[in-house]
Formats: C-alpha cells, sequence, structure tokens
C-alpha cells in the first residue's frame, strides 16, 4: 500500500452567515495531493461561499482554515467577530491557490498573455523569461496559442475561460479552485472547458470544482461532497455517491437531472 | 499705431506679453489641475473607502464646491487667505508674512474647485470596474497597491481620461477668472493691454483667438491620450 | 459674539436684496439660452452643409473661450464700436446686465445644443421609424415623437448646464453689476470679514442650487414613463368564464 499523500487543504468547522441567514452551518474538508473533489448541491446550499471563504474572498464567521504549511490569519476583533489580521499573510495564503471564475474575469485592459503573467510576475516576482516560457507553455497547453497578443474582449466565454485556466495554473499553485467554471457558458464550450478540467485532473492537479456537470464529478473526481442547507450532507468516491447505496437526499437531488 | 504694430514684438507691440500670459494661464491651469487631481483622488477615497464622518465631509465639499461661483472661491481665497495667515502667524508669533503669491492663491482656489469635480469622476471609473476584477487579483495574492497599480488605475484611465480632458477645459477657462488677483496670465494681459491702448475689441479678439488655440491643442491631446488608454476595448 | 451675528445678519440682508439681480440675469439668460440652442440643434442636423458649419463653428467658438472674456469683449469692446457707440444700440450695450444676459444666452446657448444634439442622436431610430410607418411627417413627428424622447433624455444634463448657469451669473460683478457677488466683494473689500461673508453668499447660492434641482428633478420624475400613472384609465380585461 501506498503511504497517502500529503495534505493541502484542511478547513475546519467553516460557518458563515448573512445577517439572519446561516449560509455555512459548519463545514470541514481536507484535501490530499493530486485529489479532484466536486461540490454539489442545489442553489443557495452555500457551495460557492464556502469555496470563496477557502482563499479567503469570503471572511468566515468561525472555523480554521490551512493550505499547505500556511494557517489563514483568521483572529478575533473587539466584537469578537473573525477578521483577516494580517493582509499580507492573507495574499500569502493566497499565493498557494489560484481561483477560475465562472464569469472568468480576466483583466480586460491586458492582453491575453500578459493576463497569464502577470501574478507570476508581480506577485511572485519571478524571472520574466522564465515566466513567459511558462505562459507561452500554458497557452499552448489550453489551445490558446495563437491568441497572445489578443485583448480578452475579442474571444468567444470559451476560449476567455481557457485562459483564465492558464492563468490561474501560471503560478505553480497547490490547489486550484473551480466556481463553477462552466455555469457562464453555451453548451458547446462547456464541452472543450471541461476536456481541460479533465486532462488537468489526470495530470494530478488538485482540484476543488464546485460544479452543476454531473458527467464531469461522476468521471473525473476523486471525491464527491453534497452540500445541503450550508452542511456537508454526505460524501465519499464517485462510485459510491452514483451508486444504489447513495444517500436519499443525494438521490433525490440527482433525480430531476437524470430524468 | 496700427493694429500690427500693436500685436508686433516692436517696443509698442503687445506681443512678448500676451505669450507671456498663454505660458502663465498654462502654468495655473496645469497646476490647479494637478492640486484637483491629488485632491480629487483622496476625495475619492475618501467617499468610497473613508470611515463615516470622512466620507459625509468629502461628500459636504463636493456639493458647496460645485454649487458656488468660482468666483466666489477665488475671492474668499484672494482676500481670506492674507488675514488667515496673518492670524496664524499672531496665533504662534511668527513674524507677519508678506501677501501669498497670486499664482499660488488662483491655482489652489481653481484647484479647490477641480477636485470636486475631479472626485465625482474618480468616483465613477473606479465604480465602472466590474467586482470580479478586484477578486480575480486578490484570489491571486494580489496587495492593496498591486491591486490599485495593475488593475485599477489603467483601467480607471480609460474612463477617466475623457472626463478630465472635459475639467482640463474648464480648469483653462476659469483660469481667467484669476485676473482679478492681478495675476498677468492671458486674460489679465489683454485686459491691461485693452485698457491702455484703447483697442479692447482688438485685444480681447486675440485673447480669444489663443485661448481658441489652447482648447483646441489640448482637446487633440485628450483625444489621442483617450484612444491609447482605450487601445484593449476596441472590438 | 452677539455683535457677530448682528453683522452676519445684516450682511445676510444686503446679500438677499442683490438675489433678484442674480435671478433677472439667470432666468433671461436661461429662457433665451435654450431657445437659441433650439434654432442651433435644428442647423446641426440640416441637410445642406452651410447651417452645420454654422453651428460647428459657433459652439467651437463659444465653447472655446471663457465666458469672461466674452462679457468683456461685448461690454468694453462693443463700446469701442463706433455704430454701436452712436446707434441706437447703445442704451443697451452700456447697460452691464445686459452685456452678462448677451454673454451668457451665446455662451450658454453652445453647450446647451451639444446636449440637446446628444440626445436627439440619442432618440431610439425605432420611434422615429414607428412613427414615418404611422404617417407622421415633419413637424408633427418632431412634436408627438420625437421631442417627448429627446427631452427625456437631455433633462439630467440640462439640469446640470442651468446650475452652471446660475454659477456663471457672478461673473456679472466684474463688470459693475451688484449682484451676490459684487454685493459680497463689497461688503469683503470694506469689512474684511471674508469667511463670514463669503459663507453667507454661498449659502445663498447653494439655496438657488437646491430650489432649481428640486425643480428640475420633479419635472424629471412626472416625464418619467417607468414611473408615471398612465393618465387614460385601461378599463380591465374580463376574461369570459369556460
Amino acid at each position: 500500500m501506498t503511504p497517502p499523500s500529503p495534505t493541502v487543504l484542511t478547513a475546519t468547522n467553516i460557518r458563515k452567515s448573512f445577517g439572519d441567514r446561516e449560509v455555512l452551518a459548519g463545514i470541514s474538508l481536507e484535501a490530499r495531493e493530486g485529489e479532484v473533489i466536486s461540490i454539489l448541491g442545489g442553489s443557495g446550499s452555500g457551495k460557492s461561499t464556502f469555496l470563496r471563504c477557502l482563499n479567503l474572498l469570503e471572511v468566515p464567521d468561525e472555523g480554521q482554515i490551512a493550505i499547505g504549511d500556511v494557517q489563514a490569519p483568521l483572529a478575533r476583533d473587539r466584537h469578537g467577530r473573525l477578521v483577516v489580521s494580517d493582509g499580507r499573510a492573507a495574499a500569502r495564503l493566497r499565493t498557494q491557490t489560484a481561483m477560475v471564475f465562472q464569469g472568468f474575469n480576466l483583466w480586460p485592459h491586458l492582453t491575453v498573455l500578459q493576463n497569464v503573467m502577470e501574478a507570476p510576475l508581480r506577485v511572485h516576482r519571478r524571472d520574466r523569461d522564465e515566466v513567459m516560457a511558462t505562459a507561452r507553455t500554458l497557452l499552448e497547453r489550453v489551445g490558446m496559442a495563437g491568441f497572445h497578443a489578443a485583448y480578452p474582449k475579442r474571444l468567444s466565454g470559451g476560449q476567455q475561460q481557457r485562459v483564465a485556466i492558464a492563468r490561474a495554473l501560471a503560478t505553480n499553485p497547490k490547489l486550484v479552485l473551480f466556481d463553477e467554471p462552466t455555469s457562464a457558458l453555451d453548451p458547446e464550450r462547456v464541452r472543450e472547458v471541461l476536456a481541460l478540467m479533465r486532462s488537468l485532473a489526470e495530470e494530478g492537479r488538485t482540484m476543488i470544482v464546485v460544479t452543476h456537470e454531473m458527467a464531469f464529478a461522476r468521471d473525473v473526481s476523486s471525491r464527491v461532497v453534497h452540500l445541503m442547507n450550508g452542511r456537508v450532507e454526505s460524501s465519499g468516491p464517485p462510485a459510491h455517491m452514483f451508486g444504489p447505496d447513495a444517500s436519499p437526499a443525494f438521490r433525490a437531488f440527482l433525480s430531476p437531472a437524470a430524468l | 499705431m496700427d493694429d500690427l504694430t500693436l500685436l508686433g514684438f516692436g517696443p509698442d507691440g503687445w506681443a512678448p506679453l500676451l505669450l507671456k500670459g498663454c505660458l502663465l494661464t498654462l502654468a495655473v491651469s496645469a497646476a490647479s489641475m494637478a492640486i484637483g487631481t491629488v485632491l480629487g483622488v483622496l476625495l475619492a477615497w475618501a467617499r468610497l473607502k473613508g470611515p463615516r464622518w470622512l466620507r459625509r465631509t468629502a461628500l459636504v465639499y463636493g456639493v458647496v464646491l460645485r454649487g458656488v461661483p468660482e468666483l466666489l472661491v477665488i475671492l474668499l481665497l484672494y482676500f481670506g487667505l492674507p488675514s488667515l495667515i496673518l492670524s496664524l502667524a499672531e496665533t504662534f508669533g511668527w513674524d507677519a508674512p508678506g501677501l501669498p503669491p497670486p499664482f499660488l492663491v488662483g491655482s489652489l482656489s481653481v484647484g479647490l474647485v477641480s477636485a470636486a469635480y475631479q472626485a465625482e469622476i474618480f468616483r465613477g471609473g473606479v465604480g465602472a470596474i466590474p467586482k470580479g476584477q478586484f477578486e480575480a487579483a486578490r484570489a491571486m495574492g494580489f496587495g492593496d497597491l498591486l491591486c490599485f497599480h495593475r488593475i485599477v488605475l489603467p483601467q480607471v484611465a480609460r474612463v477617466v481620461l475623457p472626463a478630465l480632458g472635459n475639467v482640463w477645459q474648464f480648469n483653462l477657462k476659469d483660469s481667467a477668472l484669476i485676473a482679478v488677483t492681478g495675476l498677468s496670465e492671458l486674460m489679465r494681459t489683454s485686459l491691461v493691454a485693452a485698457g491702455s491702448t484703447r483697442h479692447p475689441f482688438l485685444f480681447f479678439g486675440v485673447a480669444m483667438a489663443l485661448y481658441l488655440v489652447l482648447t483646441t491643442l489640448s482637446s487633440t491631446a485628450f483625444h489621442y491620450g483617450g484612444r491609447y488608454s482605450n487601445r484593449w476595448n476596441r472590438g | 459674539m452677539g455683535e457677530h451675528l448682528t453683522f452676519i445678519g445684516s450682511v445676510t440682508a444686503q446679500l438677499v436684496r442683490a438675489v433678484p439681480v442674480t435671478l433677472l440675469i439667470l432666468a433671461v439668460s436661461g429662457v433665451c439660452a435654450t431657445v437659441l440652442a433650439t434654432g442651433l440643434t435644428v442647423l446641426s442636423v440640416a441637410r445642406s452643409p452651410l447651417p452645420r458649419l454654422i453651428q460647428r463653428t459657433w459652439t467651437f467658438l463659444f465653447r472655446g473661450t471663457p465666458l469672461i472674456l466674452q462679457i468683456f469683449m461685448i461690454y468694453y469692446g462693443f463700446a469701442m464700436v463706433p455704430w454701436i457707440r452712436h446707434g441706437m444700440l447703445w442704451a443697451a450695450f452700456r447697460d452691464p446686465v445686459f452685456c452678462t444676459c448677451l454673454a451668457m444666452t451665446c455662451c450658454c446657448s453652445a453647450y446647451i445644443a451639444e446636449i440637446f444634439r446628444g440626445a436627439l442622436a440619442a432618440v431610439p431610430r425605432g420611434e422615429i421609424e414607428a412613427g414615418r410607418a404611422c404617417g407622421m411627417t415633419g413637424f408633427m413627428l418632431l412634436r408627438r415623437v420625437i421631442a417627448p424622447s429627446l427631452i427625456r433624455i437631455a433633462l439630467p444634463s440640462y439640469s446640470n448646464e442651468i446650475i452652471m448657469m446660475t454659477k456663471s451669473t457672478s461673473l456679472a460683478s466684474t463688470i459693475t453689476v451688484l449682484d451676490i457677488t459684487g454685493v459680497a466683494q463689497q461688503v469683503i473689500a470694506h469689512s474684511y470679514r471674508t469667511l463670514d461673508v463669503f459663507c453667507a453668499a454661498a449659502a445663498l447660492y447653494l439655496l438657488i442650487n437646491a430650489g432649481l434641482s428640486a425643480l428640475l428633478a420633479a419635472l424629471e420624475r412626472r416625464l418619467d414613463v417607468d414611473r408615471a400613472v398612465p393618465s387614460i384609465s385601461v378599463p380591465p380585461v374580463v376574461e369570459p368564464l369556460s
């Protein structure tokens, strides 16, 4: 038996409320190197909020997060609320991860190549030639080699998302977070982006994917987590989750999709 | 004396003084634009991110300075600044300083008004950037400064440049009001020339032509600047 | 302290007496500039190039030079032109209030015409085509279809311009008119209590502007189709029971 691979992410008891509405009611998740975790759940189940807590785009009300050996700098202020206590440490935590957004969020004033080079060059302060070489390889990898000088506005949604994935990989992050990466795309474009994500998974990237793509969750992920009402309702390997022994709630969640 | 002698470079000609007036007008407009930009950025920041009292103060500043005639602001500073300095000097026991130079009073008063307009422009410019842009940057570990420098600034420039061009035109024309403080910019020079030669029609006409040159040149410059900052947005 | 309040009170009283002068200049030049701007807008969409050239030159000339210079040109410059000095118009051109109104009419008409022109370009083509399609032409099309849309689109910028005009009226003080700023300047020169006088004058201008903004905002709300209550009541459609 091979020894278990090292832990990349530990999130413990994450809670978050917006006003009176409790969106996350205590979620814990651990991700090991090379794992692909799909987070599924109905709308309003808190899956995007949970993902955004992991890199502190949202500050959780409760809980602890560690990525690699960097602990999230969360502390209580004088009102007892959890806040980011150290901006630099938060930035350091984020440099361990990368995020792919539903709306791509490419920077419109930078070319495709500049978008990919921006973070490794400015945040990680790596060598320019080296960054350039990596960026070119990555753009080729996502099938956007011919578009270096194009501005995002001229690209289709699928092309923009592929560039966004290249941008996410450019810093060689320990963990890539995908926030519904195909929800804003035409059905035809969904396929090209999913194919790319599948090849990344096969490469051994550690990924956490919030998605509505059941086929992707079933065929690609190593673990499926079902969120309901801000809690982990059930989780397990896809063979179990999509098999006959899955929890009734998850099967109910799947059933409209199965129709 | 005929018109050409009056406008020439000869001993009776006003050309050198008029050209000097042009330069002074440009200088005072540029100074007030710079004051307006610095203060405008601070005010916009106060409106967007400041604590409550600062937000309120910035709001009131904008309402007052945009609702009160520029001339009144210039008069306030021209008449008010010396007495303020004097009373400060008395309180702290300094030697009474001389009158503040008209250039400073002029560019400061036009700049204070300019800041109120520029603050609105910057606030609108930052608001026009989609929130996702900042999230993408923060998710990759950008700090506040880097985010401002690499994401906000280049995009705000596109939205803001045409509007700033407008403010510059207003500054250029408002600078004519500084003539009341006795600063020999273009307006004042043409006024003096008109008075001493008794040819007001000629000199005001020439001053108008010179202002037209200044406004046209600068609007062309802003046009090309705007096109450059917008290069990524053309489909 | 009591003496201070008395001073502010008397200054305010003096300034308030100058408010009608400011309002007169604003009203006259506001109305004239709007009428003139409408004419310029018509010129700007003419088929032949000459009227369009006139509108463009007008805009270039009056937007590219400071208003104060235009006022001086009219007040001091025209006084030296013999046929004005000795003609019928001298009675008008020797009056600084008239000269201010004339300069502001010319200058602000150029700005307002640009606002109208922009609004005209923003009137959806489809609305005009729909008007044409049901047989409207010329003036009726303008009156029933184009103007209502145009006014709605132009109103916010127009309101801004009116506020700018209120501020511009203060330039009258540079050619001896005793409007609010003129009186304020007089008092400051005599008393050296700059800040008090400034605050009182500024408050008056802010009050005038607030009143105008409220008026124009009310007009904007009235014209807002999305919120307006239809004036013709539509009888509810009664579905026959099946």
